[in-house]
């Protein structure tokens, strides 16, 4: 039996050589430490997230740690919080799947001295400095109805398809939507709103009504991103592609398909690698102590100067993925 | 020969087993993780273990009982959920809601009892529908989005504060292991459970209540799981549908990690306890391992999806330990 355990321990012995360190303990010197939280790991969107951070820290100099939850256990972003709390990180920039009960991990790093920022998904004001807003909801209302106005030459009936009608964010946007209409858009016209409870079928069906209904429409805008995919069947089943437009809110990877054949002209997103480099770099100002409460704008590094207000950092204008552009993003 | 024999019988006891893997844990994460010893961070690994470690320690009688109960996890989600709606609909005070909790997983226990000691229908079945049953209540009460917040600070105190320098929590976790060992060790009742396991129809014959001690096991971890919800909860600050999710089967792997027989009759609490040391310092230790090279690959981005992997071999390799080293030595003695 002892010779048993003999042998397992000296079995660690190459095991433990083969490792080495190959970053400088956290805390222990002047590198900056920053921690960046996703919603979750596996995510391409947060994956994109992940890869403007990492270019941001390497300019920086600064050490980037990126973790984040692999299953739906709500008790694991705190986990992970607080153990970047016992490891003594300088900034923690979190993405809130539970905005209240990530909140209370974030108080408690920022009572231990710790700068915390949101980006994506907000937590509570007071458990953070900073809130890196990725778009407004103006913004996002503003884009949608100008790439499809330039689509239709500014003019003829349009349709919207939403993802419920009670949903907050959508009737924000479709209300951002109504009003670029009316002040800048007069020959165009809303025919109608439809519901697709998030579903790319229900899209679909909805969009096919829409077109029978509308022989005159012009466009559709999407406002949820499976009704984007939903719409752009419909509109090549009905043999109407390049007829009636289609734009919409959603992934590109989800669309691209349909871009490169012409049913989808445009869709918007804000660019997600920008999203996690921004991030970074406020955090990083934020930890130095560069960016304070208060300032009105700050320079992101590669990025320029970036808007903030109150204590929302704005990304800026989303941006339209086309059939020229589509190929280079694969989030 | 006799007596050399046994000198060396605590070797073979799966607890030296585990003991020596937590030491070999605790060596390799000191000397490959970041702070791994820490003051904090040790207090972190109890601190987040815990919920997990309450469920085990219920777990081991209803194990040893030849039972299984697989709701624990759900019945966490739904005590939760009705704790959040007692606080924040009715008004109660947390620590009234908190009984109220403990009370509801009591009941939910009570109706895997009776399916299982009065109809006598199979633990693993029962307990399954009871775990979709409780989700799903927990689910259909908050419609799967809505969660309770903003629980008062002395609350949440018993989930983040620190009490004589260990995490308030442990301390609930020190009374109910104490209690659960006197049960399972010192009582009849405990010895009972074993009796059951190892053959129910010979304990009713020994004139054992089969029926009311099954009862009790069951109704003893939902209880518990209340508990662990309660202190879910005020480590969180949030009181959620999905609380506990998969935390059954953390519970379980602890207890069989134990050494506790899967199919009842042995087992003790020590060896769960060791159990569920082992699991929680492996899956702790691996989040601080975040910049490593192993043979010139860096193993910085997979470290903590390592640990399903590694909870598992650590699983079939200490369950396989004592029965390899004995055939060694059996072996080795009749050569």
């Amino acid at each position: 039996m002892k010779r048993i355990l003999c042998t397992l321990a000296l079995c660690t012995v190459p095991f433990l050589s083969a490792c080495k360190k190959s970053g400088e303990a956290a805390g222990g010197d002047d590198q900056l430490t920053i921690a960046f939280l996703p919603k979750s790991k596996g995510n391409q969107y947060f994956v994109t997230c992940e890869k403007g951070a990492r270019a941001a820290a390497t300019e920086l100099g600064a050490e980037l740690l990126f973790d984040g939850p692999t299953t739906s256990d709500p008790a694991k972003q705190n986990e992970i919080v607080e153990n970047w709390i016992s490891l003594g990180v300088d900034v923690i920039a979190a993405a809130a799947e539970n905005k209240d009960g990530l909140s209370t991990a974030l108080r408690k790093a920022q009572a231990e001295g710790i700068k915390v920022i949101t980006y994506d998904a907000d937590a509570q004001p007071d458990a953070r400095t900073f809130f890196v807003n990725q778009a407004t909801e103006k913004g996002i209302g503003d884009a949608l109805l100008d790439n499809a106005a330039a689509l239709v030459g500014k003019e003829g009936e349009f349709a919207i398809i939403t993802a419920n009608l009670t949903a907050s964010n959508q009737n924000a946007w479709i209300a951002a939507i109504k009003a670029r209409q009316a002040e800048l858009y007069p020959n165009m016209k809303l025919v109608d709103i439809k519901p697709c409870d998030d579903l790319k079928d229900k899209a679909q069906q909805e969009t096919t009504n829409l077109l029978s209904a509308h022989p005159n429409l012009k466009a559709v805008i999407s406002v949820c991103s499976p009704g984007v995919p939903g719409a752009a069947e419909a509109v090549k089943q009905a043999g109407k592609t390049g007829v009636v437009k289609v734009v919409g809110l959603g992934l590109p990877s989800e669309n691209k398909a349909y871009v490169k054949e012409g049913v989808t002209q445009a869709v918007i997103l804000w660019k997600v690698e920008d999203l996690g480099y921004l991030t970074i770099q406020a955090a990083a100002a934020l930890a130095k102590g560069e960016l304070k409460p208060g300032a009105t704008e700050f320079k992101a590094g590669k990025l320029g100067t970036m808007k903030i207000e109150g204590d929302n950092i704005l990304l800026g204008t989303p941006f339209a993925f086309t059939k020229e552009n589509i190929d280079q993003f694969d989030f | 020969m006799t007596a050399a024999k046994s000198t060396k019988a605590p070797f073979f006891r799966h607890e030296f087993v585990l003991v020596a893997v937590i030491v070999l844990e605790v060596i390799l994460f000191q000397a490959l993780g970041r702070r791994f010893l820490d003051g904090s961070n040790v207090s972190n690994i109890f601190r987040f273990s815990v919920e997990v470690g309450l469920l085990a320690l219920a777990m081991t009688p209803v194990i040893l009982t030849g039972g299984i109960d697989l709701s624990v996890g759900s019945m966490m989600g739904l005590c939760a959920v009705c704790f959040g709606m007692l606080v924040k609909d009715a008004s109660l005070s947390p620590w009234v809601a908190a009984v109220l909790s403990i009370g509801i997983g009591t009941v939910g226990g009570g109706l895997n009892a009776f399916l299982i000691a009065r109809m006598k229908l199979p633990p693993l079945i029962v307990t399954l529908g009871t775990f979709s049953l409780f989700r799903g209540l927990a689910e259909a009460l908050t419609k799967g989005s809505k969660s309770y917040s903003a629980f008062p600070d002395s609350f949440l105190a018993l989930g983040n504060s620190t009490v004589a320098g260990l995490p308030a929590q442990l301390w609930i976790f020190f009374l109910v292991a104490i209690g659960i060992w006197l049960l399972v060790h010192r009582t009849t009742l405990g010895r009972s459970f074993r009796a059951i396991g190892y053959s129910p129809e010979g304990s009713r014959y020994a004139g054992i209540p089969v029926e009311r001690n099954l009862s009790l096991a069951y109704i003893l971890t939902g209880a518990v799981a209340g508990l662990a919800a309660v202190i879910l909860v005020a480590r969180l600050g949030e009181a959620r549908a999905n609380a506990g999710i998969g935390y059954e089967l953390l519970a379980i792997t602890a207890v069989v990690l134990g050494g506790t027989s899967i199919f009842g009759g042995s087992g003790t609490i020590a060896g769960t306890l060791l159990g569920f040391l082992a699991v929680a310092i492996l899956n702790n230790g691996l989040k601080r391992m975040q910049d490593y090279e192993i043979f010139d690959k860096t193993i910085a981005s997979v470290s903590n999806e390592m640990s399903g992997m590694l909870t598992g071999l650590l699983l079939l390799v200490a369950l396989a330990a004592v029965p390899v080293v004995k055939a060694i030595t059996a072996r080795r003695a009749k050569s």
